[in-house]
Formats: C-alpha cells, sequence, structure tokens
C-alpha cells in the first residue's frame, strides 16, 4: 500500500511541475506572439526603454529563463500567484474564493448526477431491455447529445426568466413576476446555506444532466458485467435478495471503478464550469478565467489555468488512493 | 466535452483481434438495427443540409447567408420572429429579396434559416477534418507505443495522461486567443487537444494484437517492424477506431461550437452554431425571442443525438461478444 502511495503521489508531482511549467511558458508565448516582451507587457505600451528595463529588474525577467521558472515556482509553493493588474490585487486574493464557489458547483453536480444514476443504471443493468431500461438509455443518449453551453440558457430562460413573465414551459400559468429560481447571483455558504443551495440548484442541474446521461451508461455497463458473474450467480442461487446482491457483492465491484471515472470526471466538469458559470453569473474559476481572457489580464490567466489542473490532479490522485483503498486487489504489488 | 470518451475506453482492447468475417457479421447485424440506421439516415440528412440545403435555401428565399437585411429589424430594431415577413416601408407590396423569414431573422437582420444551415458546413467540416487530423497523430503514436512498449511507450504514456490532466477547453481557449481566430486554427486547436483519445484505442488495441500467433508467425517469418505495423496490425486498430471516430466527431463538433460561442472559433460573419448562440445568449436577445437560441442549439443536440447513436449501433455491431 505505501508503494502505492508513493508512486501515486510521485506521478501527481510530476504532472502538477509539467503544468506550472506549461502555465509559466504560457505567458511567454503569449508574449512572443503580441510581439511584446513581458516587461514591456506589464510597464505599458507608452512606457520608455528605461523603464521597461527597470520592471525588468524588478520582476527578475533579466534573469535567465530557468531561473526565472524557479523563482515561480517557489512563489508558488509560498501561495504567491503574481498580482493582477487589471483588478489591481493579488491574484491568490481573487482565486481562492472563486475557486470555493467552483467546488460548491462541481461538487454538488457530481452528488446530483450520481444519486440521479445510480438507480437508474443499477435497474438497466438488472433488467435489460425492460421498458425502464429502455427509457433510461433514450433518456441517457438525449442527455449526452446536449451540449452545456446551450442547456445552461435554455435553464436559466425556462425555469429562471420565462416564469418572471408569468409562464412555465410557454404556458400562462404564472403570475407575472413569479421568481421560480434565481437567474444570476451566488451565495457563500458561510453567508447563508439556504440561500447557497437555492442560487445553485440550477446551476447544478445544468452540470449535472451531461454526466448523469454518462454515468446512467457507465453504471449500466458495469453492473450487467458484474451480474453475468458466478459469484453473483452463487450469491442468487443461495437465496440473497437482489437488493443484497447488488449492494453487498455488485456495488463493493462497481463502487472502485465508479470512483475512478469521478475522479476523471471533476477534472472534466471544469469545462463545463465555464458555460455554467458565466450563464448564470457564479464567480468561480471558469467566469474568472474568461473575464481574465477577455482582458488579457495575464497573471490570471496564469493562475487559473494552475488551479485548474492542480483539481484535476488533485482529484484523479486522491480518487486513485481511494481505489487502492476500495480495492483489495491494488493494494499488494506495484498495481494501479 | 469529453467525458463521454471514458464509456467507450471502457470496452477498449476487448475488441482487439476480431476473427476473421467479423466485417460481414458487423453489416449484417447494423441493417437490422433500426436505431442506427435512423440515425445513419440523419447523418445523410444533415450532410445533404450542409452540402446543397444551404444553397438551395439561399437561393429559395433570396437570403445570402451573411446578408443583413434592415427590412428584417422591426422599428424598435427588434429581429423577426418565425414565418414573418420583412416591413415594408412606403406601402410597397413587393420586397426583391424575398419577404418570408421562415425561422425568422437575427439581431442583424440575417435570416436564421439560412444560417442554421450553413452553419452545419462548418460543424461538420471543422469537425471532420480535425477528427482526421486527431486519428492521424493518434495512430501514428499509439501504434509505436503499443508496439514497442519500452521507452515509447512510457514517453506516449506520460503525454497522454499529462494532456488528459489539463483543463483542456481553457488552454485551448488560451491558444486560440494566441494564434488568433481562423478555420485552420480551430482544426488544429482542437485535433491537439483529442488525439489522445485515439492513441489510447489504438495502444490498447495494438498491445492486445500483439501478442496473437499471427503477429508472432509473421516476425518468425522475417517480417520486419514495419510490415508488421502497417500489415498486420494497423487493419485490426481500424474496428475499435471507426466506434471511437463516431464520438469524436460529436466531441469536436461540441467543441468547435464551444470555441465559436466564447468569441475564439471560426471568426464572423461566417455563420457557425456556436456563434449564433453566443449572439443570442450574449446580447440577451433570446430571451425575447427564443427561436434564435432554439435553431443552431437544436441542430447541435440532433447531430450529436445522431452520431452518438450511431456510434453505438457501430460498437453493438462490431461487438465480439454479439448479442
Amino acid at each position: 500500500m505505501r508503494k502505492v502511495v508513493i508512486q501515486r503521489l510521485g506521478g501527481a508531482l510530476v504532472q502538477v511541475l509539467a503544468v506550472t511549467l506549461f502555465a509559466w511558458l504560457l505567458f511567454f508565448v503569449i508574449a512572443r506572439f503580441t510581439g511584446a516582451s513581458p516587461a514591456q507587457r506589464i510597464a505599458g505600451k507608452t512606457a520608455t526603454a528605461s523603464q521597461v528595463a527597470e520592471v525588468a529588474r524588478l520582476y527578475g525577467l533579466d534573469k535567465p529563463y530557468w531561473e526565472q521558472y524557479l523563482i515561480f515556482l517557489n512563489h508558488l509553493i509560498h501561495g504567491n500567484f503574481g498580482f493582477s493588474y487589471v483588478q489591481q490585487r493579488p491574484v491568490s486574493a481573487i482565486l481562492w474564493p472563486a475557486t470555493r464557489a467552483t467546488a460548491s458547483l462541481v461538487l454538488g453536480a457530481a452528488a446530483i448526477w450520481l444519486a440521479v444514476a445510480a438507480p437508474i443504471g443499477a435497474w438497466g443493468g438488472l433488467h435489460p431491455r425492460s421498458a425502464g431500461d429502455v427509457a433510461g438509455r433514450a433518456v441517457a443518449i438525449l442527455g449526452m447529445s446536449i451540449p452545456v453551453f446551450w442547456l445552461a440558457p435554455m435553464m436559466s430562460y425556462f425555469f429562471g426568466y420565462q416564469p418572471t413573465q408569468g409562464r412555465i414551459l410557454g404556458l400562462p400559468l404564472l403570475p407575472r413576476g413569479t421568481t421560480l429560481f434565481p437567474i444570476v447571483g451566488y451565495v457563500n455558504f458561510g453567508q447563508n446555506p439556504v440561500e447557497w443551495a437555492y442560487h445553485l440548484i440550477l446551476p447544478w442541474i445544468t452540470l449535472a444532466i451531461g454526466f448523469a446521461a454518462i454515468y446512467i451508461r457507465f453504471i449500466r455497463t458495469l453492473t450487467a458485467e458484474q451480474l453475468a458473474e458466478d459469484y453473483t450467480r452463487t450469491a442468487m442461487a443461495k437465496g440473497a435478495s437482489t437488493r443484497r446482491v447488488l449492494v453487498r457483492h455488485v456495488g463493493r465491484n462497481v463502487a472502485p471503478t465508479v470512483t475512478v471515472l469521478l475522479g476523471a470526471d471533476i477534472a472534466t466538469a471544469l469545462t463545463g464550469v465555464f458555460f455554467v458559470e458565466t450563464v448564470f453569473a457564479i464567480p468561480g474559476i471558469g467566469y474568472t478565467g474568461l473575464s481574465a481572457i477577455q482582458n488579457l489580464d495575464y497573471p490570471v490567466i496564469t493562475g487559473v489555468i494552475i488551479v485548474a489542473a492542480l483539481i484535476a490532479v488533485l482529484a484523479n490522485t486522491i480518487v486513485d488512493l481511494l481505489h487502492a483503498a476500495l480495492d483489495p486487489r491494488l493494494r499488494r504489488v506495484g498495481g494501479g | 466535452m469529453t467525458s463521454s470518451m471514458q464509456s467507450i475506453e471502457l470496452d477498449a482492447g476487448q475488441s482487439g483481434g476480431r476473427p476473421a468475417g467479423m466485417r460481414a457479421t458487423a453489416l449484417r447485424r447494423l441493417r437490422r438495427d433500426p436505431v442506427a440506421l435512423g440515425a445513419a439516415g440523419l447523418l445523410v440528412i444533415l450532410i445533404l443540409a450542409a452540402l446543397v440545403g444551404g444553397p438551395l435555401a439561399a437561393h429559395l428565399t433570396g437570403h445570402a447567408p451573411d446578408q443583413q437585411f434592415p427590412s428584417a429589424l422591426a422599428r424598435d430594431s427588434q429581429p423577426l420572429g418565425l414565418m414573418q415577413r420583412t416591413y415594408l416601408a412606403n406601402g410597397a407590396t413587393h420586397d426583391p429579396h424575398g419577404s418570408l423569414f421562415i425561422l425568422g431573422s437575427d439581431a442583424l437582420g440575417r435570416d436564421v434559416l439560412v444560417r442554421v444551415l450553413y452553419g452545419a458546413r462548418i460543424s461538420l467540416l471543422v469537425a471532420t477534418s480535425a477528427t482526421a487530423l486527431a486519428v492521424l497523430l493518434g495512430i501514428t503514436l499509439g501504434l509505436l507505443a503499443g508496439y514497442f512498449g519500452g521507452w515509447i511507450d512510457a514517453v506516449v504514456n506520460r503525454l497522454t495522461e499529462t494532456a488528459m490532466a489539463f483543463p483542456n477547453l481553457l488552454l485551448a481557449v488560451g491558444l486560440a486567443v494566441v494564434v488568433g481566430p481562423g478555420l485552420l486554427n480551430v482544426v488544429i486547436i482542437i485535433a491537439l487537444f483529442t488525439w489522445y483519445y485515439p492513441a489510447r484505442i489504438v495502444r490498447s488495441t495494438t498491445i492486445a494484437t500483439r501478442q496473437m500467433t499471427f503477429v508472432a508467425a509473421a516476425r518468425t517469418v522475417g517480417a520486419r517492424p514495419r510490415r508488421i505495423l502497417f500489415v498486420h496490425l494497423l487493419p485490426q486498430v481500424w474496428g475499435p477506431l471507426l466506434v471511437y471516430a463516431t464520438s469524436i466527431i460529436a466531441n469536436n463538433i461540441i467543441f468547435e461550437a464551444g470555441l465559436s460561442y466564447l468569441g475564439v472559433g471560426v471568426p464572423p460573419p461566417t455563420a457557425s452554431w456556436g456563434q449564433m448562440l453566443s449572439d443570442a445568449v450574449t446580447s440577451g436577445m433570446y430571451q425575447t425571442d427564443i427561436t434564435l437560441a432554439l435553431a443552431p442549439g437544436l441542430a447541435l443536440v440532433l447531430t450529436m443525438l445522431a452520431f452518438n447513436l450511431l456510434g453505438d449501433g457501430l460498437r453493438d455491431a462490431l461487438d465480439p461478444r454479439g448479442r
């Protein structure tokens, strides 16, 4: 077990280094393509040559590249992500609340998509080709085919905007000015948990639908595979109830795989977060990253890339370790 | 945007090394699958819509895709709704441009129907060429990694793992900002962020096939690695890859639309579904005229549905475990 953990953590460290190197390089790539040195970029277009040189000296931009990278890494380790010239604030002060908002969005959505997909998928695996299975699969393939950047404005329109016009799903059933769900805005959990959840319901559902669809298919396939195994047949033959077989036998074998997929999908969900956060105006890292790209706020862009990649690497690492803990076969040799 | 890939990855490698005659079996199975046939039919319609539908609609309505009609905006500069006609000034009864806007007009007075049909071209063109590029890259790296193993495999593996760990849309957007908008740039960027899916599939199929007797036999009679790779291993890869390609195309359609939605895709005024959606949503215009968001959105959903259903049908048909 210890060997697995060390191996996995080593791999994660390499990934983090690669990500930071890439994010750091991007700054220089952007600078080269836009025809200005980083120092020139910070100092501004109207700066004189001596001012640019002064900025270069101040930020260590006159040092060799490898040394600059090490300094950059050293700053990162101390939580210093640089300074946003556009917002006139340290990048870490921008990223920290944003990361919390995004975590609220993604983790809540993950809970929803698992809660929806597990029963539908298990039912489909248990009763293949039954009416419920066919319906579940149809819903799944439809859910997979709806792009989140279309779903987000549609949800906002039909459940946020239209009720304020006195209509629900196009039918004039509500009094004008009804607020069914808030269209935009975000409330911190610490401030008011009820408002926090209320503001996040539509974004959660929006983000969860596509993943629920995929997980219905995953869980259906995995359940059907396990049910075809001899051990489940033995358990059934011994007279164990379907419920017991599903939870004690199938569940135990399906859970590790689903956990691993979940790790990868938390990272994938960060893509959907962009669109969901912009449409519902949630000040998360997607929203922050996009506005930074629009404002060409490079320290924030770099910071967002690093934070997003860190979340992805962290989610994958935690999940792999959890996988090793859930699946006894992986504990022995250096598998995984 | 990419996670439906994983469902196929679960099956990867299992379908390697199909027995001979599998192709005929697969075709027979596919012909008996009404859902897959329907999806294929939908795709044919879509391709026709892209190739001839756009010009045909432009000819019949008299509206070019990028042409702006001031008469297609009301006095308060609201766009036309479904099946509405242009507002003719000074009592004229005949509009030389054709007055009917079947799906209405957008905020700039352009014909939504004609633009949706032309948008299909961009979607299919970008998605298929990006997929072709990604598959080419993936086959090369996957074959090399799977066959030779050792350090090549280790390098390719680390490369795919790191590439997958990145939040790829954010990087793609960043890259797109750097290289600037353009059709070719979009294709290259999308391929750059999708090659690892085919690479993984090809790698696992190659590893599964490499150990089979016919490859050992080829090696015994003195076949060189290059011959084994191209003559013996490559043909085995197509089956799983075909299933994959449909998923990748579907994902790339979303990818392109997503980039265009964020304003870094195919540059305006070229009609693309993502751009149309973004125009409707960011201006808030879709709240007064939902057709502006529904038309390109439903086009996207139908296209995705067709590719996903066809992919499912292909996977079932190629499944060696049968049905």
